[in-house]
């Protein structure tokens, strides 16, 4: 049931996010734009444990905290190279992934839901408190970014052409990933794990990469922020904030990379324009996300691909 | 007619479990579901019982459209439901068990006691031990003899003798002839020499669908041509 | 020596009752109550806004404190959490989340972000083995304990304890009997929620008020309830005064690792007996 649409979307997909996130920038300014793209990033890394897998988690910004302060570690103590420092970031989170994946993947609904949550504090508590010395505890740490060649990275529009790219990289990397026989057995787990065990299946192994893979992303997310804002706080981590990119991730519709994509601009927009207007931040995300359990839990992207025919998932379900 | 299953469809998902399943079962009949693992047999006892949101179809039960009626009214309009796997409540004592089934009937529990000891007289003895503590056998006894309390018009019972050892599976054979006539059943079952010996009729149930009937005492003891369905 | 099992055993007490409504409502909903943390600093600032009404008097603050979770719980079970019966657990764990968020929100709207402090009610000290104790916390103890037997004797000796006992372990098989289980969660639900503002009652002259006050308190029940064994209301005492006795324990060596040190063990409990809900 592929449409001659999904055809040519998938085809150029990479372009058209460019070229919306392009227009995006002209829009609400490059240096917004970068916020959004990273925060995009990251709704793409947390949709690969919710949306595919079928996990909700209300730990992940433990992952983008970790990579966010393993890049500006890295930064301080031993090399000032971007990419160097960003790859530490993703490898540090990636590696805590692999230490707590083993035992939060064990557990599914609202014990995974929580004991990511648990240790999302832990996090939050050893970066404020425990480990303060090292990151500057509620103050948070600076990292300055050498030169790479002649590319200067202190300069905005670099920053935004650099995240844009590793986006536009992840995109395809994920989108290979989730149409990929592993994408596919992810999305088996969710509907019915035993059933894939009964086919033979190792789900522990699977769930296990699919975790790391999802906290590697979330920690280059992390890496990426550091290179735009240059310091870290504690809010980097903030296990309160997890609730940020489930809205992202709700409202953009879950299980599907452009409504990632989708929500996590939305979400960005949102939070960036309308507290100018709305006193009550948190009733609104609270009313909102109501509205999104009860009446729209498709999220954005499944209506608009409702509502314009295409198939609203970019794997059939 | 008592129970009536007209063109019942259910899915799970995408998945369509059950389809276009007709079946009827009459005042006093016992009747048995014989099919291979994942043709869809509990999925159908589940649905008709409340426990599975229905798709589409008709399911009358004692004249009324019970479709869509959550699990627990249908026990107090007369049909029961008893799960595959001996789900007794361990944490609970023999007793305890027979008195929560009472309840909901306000039926004494004196009386109750009574009716479970009546077709199982041996649990007299565990009365006052965990429901954890018994054998599969036992559990399964005292879930056919709580499932009487209430005085139900139909029985659905799902696989009463899957995994018991032989001799237990003879008690179960017992209770269950001793019960044939005097409340319809329509039972899920995998023994093929039970079924033989108590069906009234049997319908055979492949890939979510019902495509034979056997009516004839002829066909159903023939356990060689009833092999063919499993 | 017994300062420190004094404080361990007031955390355990306190903890043991917010947890044990989290832990029934865990064990036959199957959801994580979000809002759980709501009605505990909702019963915390409902005692202030009670006292100077009462003449400062504490125990019948105290019930009206705990009588206002009532309709409040009744509302989140009955157009939140029932609406999501059979939906994805996610939802119902996210909607609960919301209604936390908003609560908070409006608790900020009516009383400001400021923590308010609150004296110890009683005022008193016992002298145990030449260390001086507050009464309050004796009396947390004790209260703790109260709970906990009335709560056995509920679910072991009554029917409707008994159908609770029997829907913690099946509540597909308690409803084939013809038992409205939706009816008896409600209830549980609202007793659990009446449990957890008397919680926060009783804890808010220990630490301080303020909006926020739920978020910890509720990750720290949730590791009580997971340690004690999910649906395990034994469990959920024991585990409760355990991990109350690993704060205290850890706080006197460094106090700002006290909450951390209870996730740790909640880790360490999950590798070796893994639960799969």
């Amino acid at each position: 049931m592929k449409s001659i649409n999904t055809t040519t979307l998938k085809k150029f997909d990479l372009l058209f996010i460019a070229i919306a996130f392009v227009m995006l920038g002209y829009l609400v300014t490059f240096q917004r734009t970068t916020d959004f793209i990273i925060f995009c990033i990251f709704v793409v890394s947390y949709d690969l444990i919710y949306g595919y897998m079928g996990r909700l988690s209300f730990g992940h910004m433990l992952y983008l905290g970790t990579g966010a302060y393993a890049t500006a570690l890295f930064c301080d103590h031993v090399s000032s190279n971007p990419l160097l420092a960003i790859l530490a970031g993703v490898v540090c989170s990636a590696l805590l992934g692999a230490v707590l994946g083993p035992i939060v993947t064990r557990t599914t609904g609202a014990c995974f839901a929580l004991i990511n949550l648990a240790f999302n504090q832990v996090g939050y508590f050893l970066v404020l408190i425990g480990f303060s010395s090292y990151t500057g505890g509620e103050d948070g740490m600076s990292a300055f970014f050498g030169n790479l060649g002649p590319i200067n990275f202190n300069n905005k529009m670099t920053v935004y052409v650099f995240c844009l790219t590793i986006m536009l990289f992840v995109v395809y990397f994920v989108r290979r990933l989730t149409s990929s026989p592993f994408g596919i057995l992810l999305l088996t787990i969710k509907e019915n794990e035993s059933r894939s065990q009964f086919l033979g299946y190792n789900t522990v192994i699977y769930k296990l990469i699919a975790f790391i893979i999802s906290t590697g992303i979330a920690g280059l997310a992390g890496g990426l922020s550091i290179l735009n804002y240059t310091y870290v706080t504690p809010s980097f981590i903030d296990p309160t904030r997890n609730v940020e990119v489930i809205f992202a991730s709700l409202i953009g519709g879950a299980g599907s990379l452009y409504g990632a994509l989708a929500g996590g601009i939305t979400y960005m927009m949102i939070s960036n324009y309308l507290p100018n207007y709305i006193q009550r931040w948190e009733m609104f995300l609270g009313i909102m996300l109501l509205i999104l359990v009860f009446w729209f839990r498709a999220g954005v992207w499944g209506y608009l691909t409702r509502f314009s025919g295409k198939p609203g998932k970019e794997m059939g379900s | 007619m008592l129970l009536s299953v007209g063109k019942l469809n259910v899915f799970y998902g995408s998945a369509q479990v059950v389809s276009d399943v007709s079946l009827e079962v009459d005042q006093g009949e016992m009747i048995f579901l014989v099919g291979r693992n994942g043709a869809g047999k509990t999925t159908l006892l589940k649905t008709i019982s409340g426990f599975l949101p229905s798709g589409s179809g008709k399911i009358l039960f004692d004249g009324a459209d019970i479709n869509g009626k959550p699990s627990n009214e249908l026990a107090l309009m007369g049909m029961r439901y008893v799960f595959q796997d001996k789900r007794v409540f361990t944490q609970l004592t023999v007793r305890e068990n027979i008195h929560l089934a009472a309840y909901p009937f306000k039926q004494k529990a004196s009386e109750a006691e009574e009716k479970v000891v009546g077709i199982y007289p041996e649990i007299v003895r565990f009365m006052d031990k965990k429901a954890g503590g018994l054998s599969g056998g036992q559990r399964q006894l005292l879930l056919l003899g709580r499932a009487l309390i209430g005085n139900p018009q139909l029985l659905l019972i799902d696989e009463p003798t899957e995994g018991l050892a032989a001799g237990i599976i003879d008690q179960v054979f017992r209770v269950l002839k001793m019960m044939k006539g005097q409340l319809a059943m329509l039972i899920v079952e995998q023994n093929l020499a039970v079924v033989s010996q108590l069906a009234d009729r049997v319908y055979i149930m492949q890939e979510g669908q019902i495509p034979r009937e056997l009516v004839s005492q002829a066909d159903i003891q023939d356990q060689e041509q009833l092999e063919k369905y499993l | 020596m017994i300062n420190t099992l004094a404080y361990g055993l007031t955390i355990g007490g306190i903890l043991y009752i917010i947890s044990v409504g989290l832990s029934l409502t865990f064990g036959t909903m199957r959801i994580v109550n979000f809002a759980h943390a709501l009605i505990y600093t909702v019963g915390a600032y409902a005692l202030i806004a009670a006292l100077p009404f009462l003449g400062g008097y504490f125990v019948p603050a105290t019930v009206l404190a705990v009588l206002a979770a009532v309709p409040l719980s009744y509302v989140i079970e009955r157009y939140i959490i029932r609406r999501l019966y059979g939906a994805s657990i996610d939802y119902a764990i996210i909607a609960t989340y919301a209604v936390l968020l908003i609560g908070v929100d409006i608790t900020k709207w009516i009383w400001g972000a400021t923590p308010i402090p609150l004296s110890d009610p009683v005022n008193q000290y016992l002298n145990i083995f030449g260390v001086s104790l507050p009464v309050y916390r004796l009396i947390i103890i004790a209260l703790s304990l109260l709970v906990f037997l009335a709560l056995e004797i509920f679910l072991r000796r009554t029917m409707v304890g008994k159908i609770v006992v029997a829907g913690l372990e099946d509540r597909e098989a308690v409803s084939s009997l013809g038992i409205n289980v939706e009816k008896y969660f409600c209830l549980i639900f609202v007793i659990g929620s009446c449990l957890a503002a008397f919680g926060g009652v009783l804890y808010s002259p220990i630490t301080t008020v303020h909006p926020y006050m739920g978020f910890q308190v509720l990750l720290l029940s949730f590791a009580v309830v997971l340690v004690g064994g999910l649906g395990s209301m034994r469990g959920t005492f024991i585990s409760a005064f355990v991990l109350g006795m690993v704060m205290a324990v850890t706080g006197r060596f460094w106090g700002p690792a006290a909450e951390t040190m209870v996730f740790v063990v909640m880790a360490v409990v999950l590798i070796i007996k893994p639960i799969d809900v």
